[in-house]
């Protein structure tokens, strides 16, 4: 290999050696020329190309240009032997950048190297492309590179490749890859059994489910099954535990996709993430010396915290976790002191209660002046999340007494803060004013505008405030050195509201225009301009000064600014009128308030939250802050939705009315990428009904009968055994496996469409493998909560070879949760004449005689008492109608009595099915689910 | 003034530190080798970040470094370094890495010499001479006595001349060399022509001669007799210290009390009427992207009698050469792809003579097609006895207290060595 090329050690030898660059330059124009020559007279074999590209790839490497050997690279890939493959795959990933056109010529050789059977090769062209990544190669080859990651027999370490390699096209590409269509697939591969190639499937799912939310759901339950198995169970090898913790690196990928979902509402999930989480918590409750233990413990530990954040902010589970937090931020380690930092600011942007951050505002607050930027700046945000009415002044009083040390790289942002918080948890207008005008004049050069417009919009709209604002204002710009955006403040609301406090002794008119007009000399034209205006507005209202106003505007008329110039023509015009005009006070009135407006703030603070990567599931600020933001990405989906119906708008530009609607700049919320999700969720499976005449007439059975088998194939069999007492039903789910094989990557699921209404189960995640020719049974818990029509959905997947998905209705109807009455007759007509024919389902329909040409009444009956309802005799005085009585238990809207009447007629071939029940919605779907078993087929 | 001093090789290592104030501490040199010496951007010899400047002269890979916090005179930092290097040559021969490395301890001997507190004092080479030597320790008996010679000599009037100089032959020597700058464009304009002139002189004297020296200059010339054609006109000219300008500015004569030894008199410029020695006519033609052919042809312009040496011809080849083919009559050409170049070399050539070379270059395909830039091509050549800006030397007078006869020389050359450029 490389140590053989003894060429290429002397020439590497004789370039480390040079004592100058000129001679470096030397030696390698010379060897260039000597490859030229090569390669122009050709009849190189593959020894000779291996090390000429070498050379040119050691020579790119240190900078100099290269413009040949490229074709000679490529040739190189074709090669048989590993050693000239690898020379020349290196040569391409470094010498072609995406767009060369050289790229082409490859594409072919990598597919051909991505068939074979040999892994090494497989994994040399995995790597160019992850390396090279051009759009054009990504097109090309997406396709075999997921070919590799889901095909059964490649290696676990070409899988781990492909999956990184997919990564890395979707980071670059998204377009390019049908995340939505391979969702599933990629999905069950989280089952594998090898560590290595969860971790790198999971960071691949990762990427494509903060996309692609619900066509990746399935990965939830996947995702708490492999942590359970992982914390709870211990199942991992041991070359996968680092420093005692089990591959925290996937732990950590797992918690964080976790957090990318909204909490679960499964129970059985939730008991167990809860497991999981309360035992990595447990683990990290001592701490041990070692450092890289320690790391990768509290890796896992903040991860879970963050999610049991997200789970539910109530949970014991998170006060302790609060107590952990408090005593990580005092810790000796900056690493820790940050992750506590920045976990508690998740958790006081959650949180319901800011109780148990308060309690540590001290330590918080001296956070702040931490040796460590980043820990301050993590303290700083803390601060802004935690803050509410209580400890406003508090924390905008340090934060004020800290602006004056802060970095300069911080200051802009602590500005915006404090002005949000003060003008949000406002106690007062005067503590508003106070605080806003102090913080200009501390830190005037980082206060943006949008600072000074929003005091002087409130202080308009504001009548209490007007004159306490101009005489603070007034002491403000008494200071020495005022900065510019006070002194607009300043002149703003001296013009405004001067009048008002022009008959205090020290605030006469002289004595405001004399302070402002001394600032002015330091500004900069737009202020200027603005100091113009409010001179115009003391013309009006201050005659006794009129006169040095007027020479003002008499300067003014001669600078070179045409703005400054304009106005003071105009300034000098109006105010020399006669005095009995009034034109000059009309022009003058007191400013309108303004109408509300959502503070510009927020917009501006959001901005600067660009994350790459990875995107935060949450944002700092106030528990509102954060649903208002689940709020208007909950809007932009649906928005998109719409959009897409009728293809109207791009996203973006959707999201741009949101934001603009909402008043905040939501340049940092995740948009879907355009392929929508929830139009692909399509994909999902629950609108993709397995259908065949078998399936339909095994389920209609079922729903009459308790037990038997509700899907059969080739590879599986699928059946039901039931028990339901009152709104409780078990259903156990028997799936077998009938071929010689494992099924791998078994996943059930349970979809019911109005969870209000029914809710489904499993007692416990189902196992991932079902052994050959063996069985798995599955306990599903259902519970009717109200009326339902829809029956659940099972989906089954799994993998034998190929990946299967086989989704079927689950015979959970509403009959199912009947009881029988016992009733006599008289009870029995007076209740169905109280029920009265309003609420009454009735149909007529065909019926098929048996072959005897009688009425198959038994099996009427039979399907009549399937369906739980308690079939009477002697009621009815024809022997042939059927008369039935039940009541629904529902847990939510309580009991609901029917009653039914069947009348089958054999002359007619007709049968006519009655049903009453207190609600009329019952009636309909019990006639309903009667009729069908019994009508002619 | 110069707070610090240091010089750096090329790769940035520190060879000489030395600090004057206490403004700066040693690690500023860091931050010259990250700004400067690794940062290949830098082009200008001045950076200056923050309140601190670096002043740099690149010689044979050192950087020689001069740093200042206060508003120093460029002009005086610059010629502190440039002397610097001068007495350095005068002390080991030549200034490179080797040569630092080797004399480290002189050198700091003379930079605390030469600086008082930042301030360069006494830079003169024949009077530090006299008291840092690179030969052993005379006797302290002797070192008192010359010692006190040296304090009348450095505060003299004449500080570059010790009094008791004696010569059995009174000789003097004068050396006029040029060098010729040329670019040329394609058509055959000339762009940019000058002659960066100067004048060595090595004196064996005794006593304390005084000298009146006299050239071909035009101001001087117009002066005395009109009409004269062959009379230079020189842009400007330097004068070494001895040089007593009082008298130049009067009357522009040429007086001095030439130091021992050699010095150089004087250094000048001229851009006008420059006779170029050698004539280039270059023809090159690029057959589609497969081939360059040449043909170079050299005149040589000037009297019969002289001739030129040393000629060196450098045609450059494109950078994607393969092979190439030259033929030439005269001289030998070979193709150095290490430069990228065809170098024609010719032993001598005679006053008026014309030699011509015919090459071929083949080329390689490229992936990105670039291009040719045509560098332009490089002659270097010495020509004796003659120079191009047309300068003679037209007299030089000695006069002593004792009146003794003194041997004059005059010696010319005019030389180009990487600026003679004719572009194709």
């Amino acid at each position: 290999m490389a140590t053989s090329m003894r060429g290429l050690t002397q020439f590497i030898a004789d370039i480390r050696g040079a004592r100058v660059k000129e001679l470096e330059e030397k030696r390698i124009n010379k060897e260039m020329a000597n490859i030229r020559k090569k390669f122009k007279d050709g009849n190189l074999d593959g020894y000779q190309r291996k090390k000429y590209v070498a050379k040119i790839i050691f020579t790119y490497i240190l900078g100099y240009k290269v413009d040949i050997g490229h074709m000679e690279a490529v040739n190189l890939i074709a090669s048989p032997k590993y050693s000239e493959k690898q020379i020349g795959y290196l040569a391409v990933t470094l010498l072609m950048h995406e767009n060369s056109d050289f790229l082409r010529l490859v594409v072919n050789s990598i597919r051909k190297d991505l068939d074979s059977n040999n892994e090494i090769d497989n994994c040399l062209a995995l790597h160019a492309i992850a390396n090279v990544g051009g759009s054009e190669m990504a097109e090309a080859l997406v396709e075999d590179v997921h070919k590799l990651l889901i095909s059964a027999t490649s290696q676990s370490f070409v899988k781990k490749k492909a999956a990184l390699t997919l990564l890395r096209l979707y980071r670059k590409h998204p377009e390019v890859i049908p995340a939505a269509e391979w969702a599933l697939r990629l999905v069950s591969i989280m089952d594998d059994q090898d560590l290595g190639v969860v971790v790198c499937v999971t960071s691949l799912v990762m990427a494509l489910a903060q996309d692609h939310l619900d066509a990746y759901a399935v990965c939830y339950t996947k995702a708490v099954d492999r942590l359970q198995r992982l914390v709870i169970e211990h199942e991992y090898s041991a070359t996968y535990t680092y420093y005692k913790v089990p591959s925290p690196w996937l732990q950590v990928k797992l918690l964080r996709l976790l957090q990318y979902y909204p909490p679960t509402e499964d129970q059985t999930i939730r008991t167990i993430l809860h497991q999981v989480l309360q035992t990595i918590m447990n683990n990290c409750a001592e701490p041990t010396r070692n450092v890289q233990h320690n790391n990768a413990q509290h890796a896992v530990l903040f991860e879970a915290i963050g999610l049991a954040i997200h789970l539910d902010t109530g949970s014991p589970l998170v006060s302790n976790a609060a107590v952990l937090l408090a005593r990580f931020i005092s810790s000796k380690e900056t690493n820790v002191r940050y992750l506590g930092l920045d976990t508690l600011a998740h958790l006081a942007a959650r949180a319901d209660s800011l109780e148990p951050i308060k309690r540590h505002q001290n330590t918080i607050i001296l956070s702040l002046r931490d040796k460590d930027i980043s820990v301050r700046r993590r303290a700083l945000d803390l601060l802004y999340s935690m803050c509410d009415i209580d400890n406003s002044e508090l924390i905008v009083g340090e934060l004020l007494r800290y602006l004056r040390v802060a970095d300069y790289a911080l200051r802009e942002e602590m500005v915006l803060k404090i002005a949000i918080l003060t003008e949000k948890y406002a106690s007062s207008y005067k503590w508003y004013v106070d605080t806003i005008l102090q913080l200009i004049s501390t830190a005037g050069e980082h206060v943006g505008d949008e600072v000074w417009y929003r005091v002087v919009q409130i202080v308009t709209n504001t009548e209490d405030l007007q004159h306490y604002a101009a005489k603070v204002a007034f002491e403000h710009l008494k200071t020495p050195s005022t900065h510019e955006s006070l002194v607009k403040v300043g002149g703003y609301i001296l013009g405004e509201y001067g009048h008002l406090i022009a008959n205090d002794p020290g605030y006469s008119p002289l004595e405001q225009f004399q302070l402002l007009h001394s600032k002015s000399q330091f500004c900069v034209a737009a202020t200027r301009a603005l100091l113009l205006s409010t001179y115009v507005k003391w013309v009006n209202v201050f005659p006794e000064i009129k006169p040095q106003l007027l020479n003002i505007f008499d300067r003014y008329r001669h600078v070179l600014d045409a703005e400054l110039q304009q106005r003071a023509c105009e300034y000098y015009t109006l105010a020399s009128r006669p005095d009995e005009d009034d034109f000059l006070q009309n022009i003058c009135e007191e400013m309108p308030p303004f109408p509300p407006r959502v503070s510009a703030l927020l917009g501006s603070l959001n901005k600067k939250q660009g994350d790459t990567g990875d995107k935060r599931t949450w944002i700092h600020g106030g528990k509102e802050a954060n649903l208002d933001r689940d709020a208007t990405k909950r809007k932009t989906l649906n928005m998109n939705l719409t959009n897409d119906d009728n293809t109207s708008a791009p996203p973006s530009s959707t999201d741009d009315i949101i934001s603009s609607l909402a008043g905040l700049n939501m340049t940092s919320t995740p948009t879907p990428s355009p392929a929508n999700p929830l139009v692909s969720s399509s994909g999902d499976g629950s609108l993709h009904l397995s259908v065949a005449p078998n399936i339909d007439r095994w389920y209609e059975k079922l729903t009459y009968s308790g037990d038997g088998v509700l899907y059969e194939d080739v590879q599986i069999q699928i059946g039901l055994k039931s028990r339901y007492q009152g709104h409780i039903g078990q259903v156990a789910i028997y799936m077998g496996n009938k071929v010689d094989a494992s099924l791998s990557s078994f996943t059930a699921t349970v979809k019911v469409d109005d969870t209000e209404a029914l809710s489904a189960s499993f007692s416990k995640i189902p196992p991932n493998v079902i052994g050959p020719r063996s069985q798995s049974q599955q306990i599903l818990q259902v519970e009717c909560k109200k009326m339902f029509s829809t029956p659940p959905i099972l989906t089954v997947s799994f993998l034998t070879g190929s990946h299967q998905t086989t989704s079927i209705r689950l015979p959970v109807v509403l009959t199912k949760f009947f009881e029988h009455v016992k009733l006599e007759a008289a009870d029995f007509f007076e209740r169905w004449k109280l029920i009265g024919n309003e609420r009454e389902a009735q149909s007529i329909f065909p019926v098929n005689l048996t072959s005897s040409g009688q009425l198959d009444l038994n099996k009427y009956r039979a399907v009549i008492s399937g369906h739980r309802l308690n079939v009477l005799d002697g009621i009815d005085p024809n022997p042939n109608n059927l008369v039935a009585a039940g009541v629904l238990h529902m847990s939510v809207e309580g009991k609901v009595g029917c009653l039914l009447r069947l009348e089958p007629n054999r002359e007619a071939k007709l049968c006519r099915l009655t049903v009453r029940s207190t609600s009329g919605d019952v009636a309909k779907e019990v006639q309903k689910l009667i009729q069908k078993p019994i009508v002619a087929a | 003034m110069i707070s610090a001093f240091f010089i750096f090789n090329q790769k940035g290592e520190v060879l000489i530190s030395r600090l004057y104030r206490t403004d700066f501490k040693r690690s500023i040199a860091d931050v010259f080798r990250i700004q400067v010496v690794s940062n290949s951007d830098v082009r200008s010899p001045i950076i200056t970040l923050g309140s601190t400047s670096f002043f740099h002269v690149r010689i044979n890979n050192l950087y020689v470094v001069a740093v200042t916090k206060t508003n120093a005179n460029a002009a005086l930092v610059f010629e502190f370094c440039y002397r610097f290097i001068s007495i350095c040559k005068a002390y080991f021969g030549k200034v490179d890495e080797e040569a630092v490395k080797n004399n480290f301890v002189v050198i700091y001997e003379l930079i605390d010499e030469i600086n008082d507190f930042g301030y360069p004092q006494n830079s003169e080479i024949d009077t530090l001479k006299t008291y840092i030597t690179t030969e052993s320790i005379v006797s302290t008996n002797i070192a008192a006595e010359e010692s006190s010679k040296i304090t009348t000599q450095a505060t003299g009037a004449i500080s570059w001349r010790r009094a008791d100089v004696r010569y059995k032959k009174n000789e003097a020597f004068v050396d006029v060399i040029e060098n010729v700058n040329l670019s040329m464009s394609a058509k055959g304009n000339v762009l940019r022509a000058d002659v960066d002139g100067h004048i060595q002189m090595r004196a064996y004297l005794t006593g304390t001669p005084e000298c009146k020296f006299g050239l071909n200059d035009k101001l001087v010339i117009d002066k005395n007799d009109k009409g004269q054609s062959d009379a230079v006109e020189l842009d400007d000219c330097r004068f070494h210290q001895c040089v007593s300008l009082a008298e130049f500015d009067a009357d522009r004569t040429i007086s001095f009390v030439p130091p021992d030894g050699e010095f150089e008199l004087m250094r000048y410029r001229s851009t006008s009427n420059v006779k170029l020695p050698l004539r280039v006519i270059p023809s090159v033609t690029e057959v589609g992207t497969t081939q360059v052919q040449y043909t170079v042809i050299v005149k040589a312009n000037f009297n019969n009698k002289l001739s030129a040496t040393d000629v060196v011809i450098r045609i450059p080849t494109p950078l994607n050469t393969t092979t190439t083919e030259c033929k030439a009559p005269t001289g030998k050409a070979k193709y150095v792809p290490a430069e990228n170049v065809i170098i024609w070399k010719i032993a001598r050539l005679q006053g008026g003579a014309e030699c011509s070379i015919r090459a071929t270059a083949d080329l390689t395909r490229t992936t990105t097609r670039q291009v040719w830039a045509r560098p332009p091509i490089d002659v270097d050549f010495q020509v004796l006895m003659f120079t191009a800006s047309g300068l003679i030397v037209r007299f030089l007078k000695v006069f002593e207290k004792s009146n003794y006869q003194s041997v004059k020389w005059v010696r010319y050359l005019t030389k180009a060595s990487g600026n003679y450029q004719i572009r194709f």
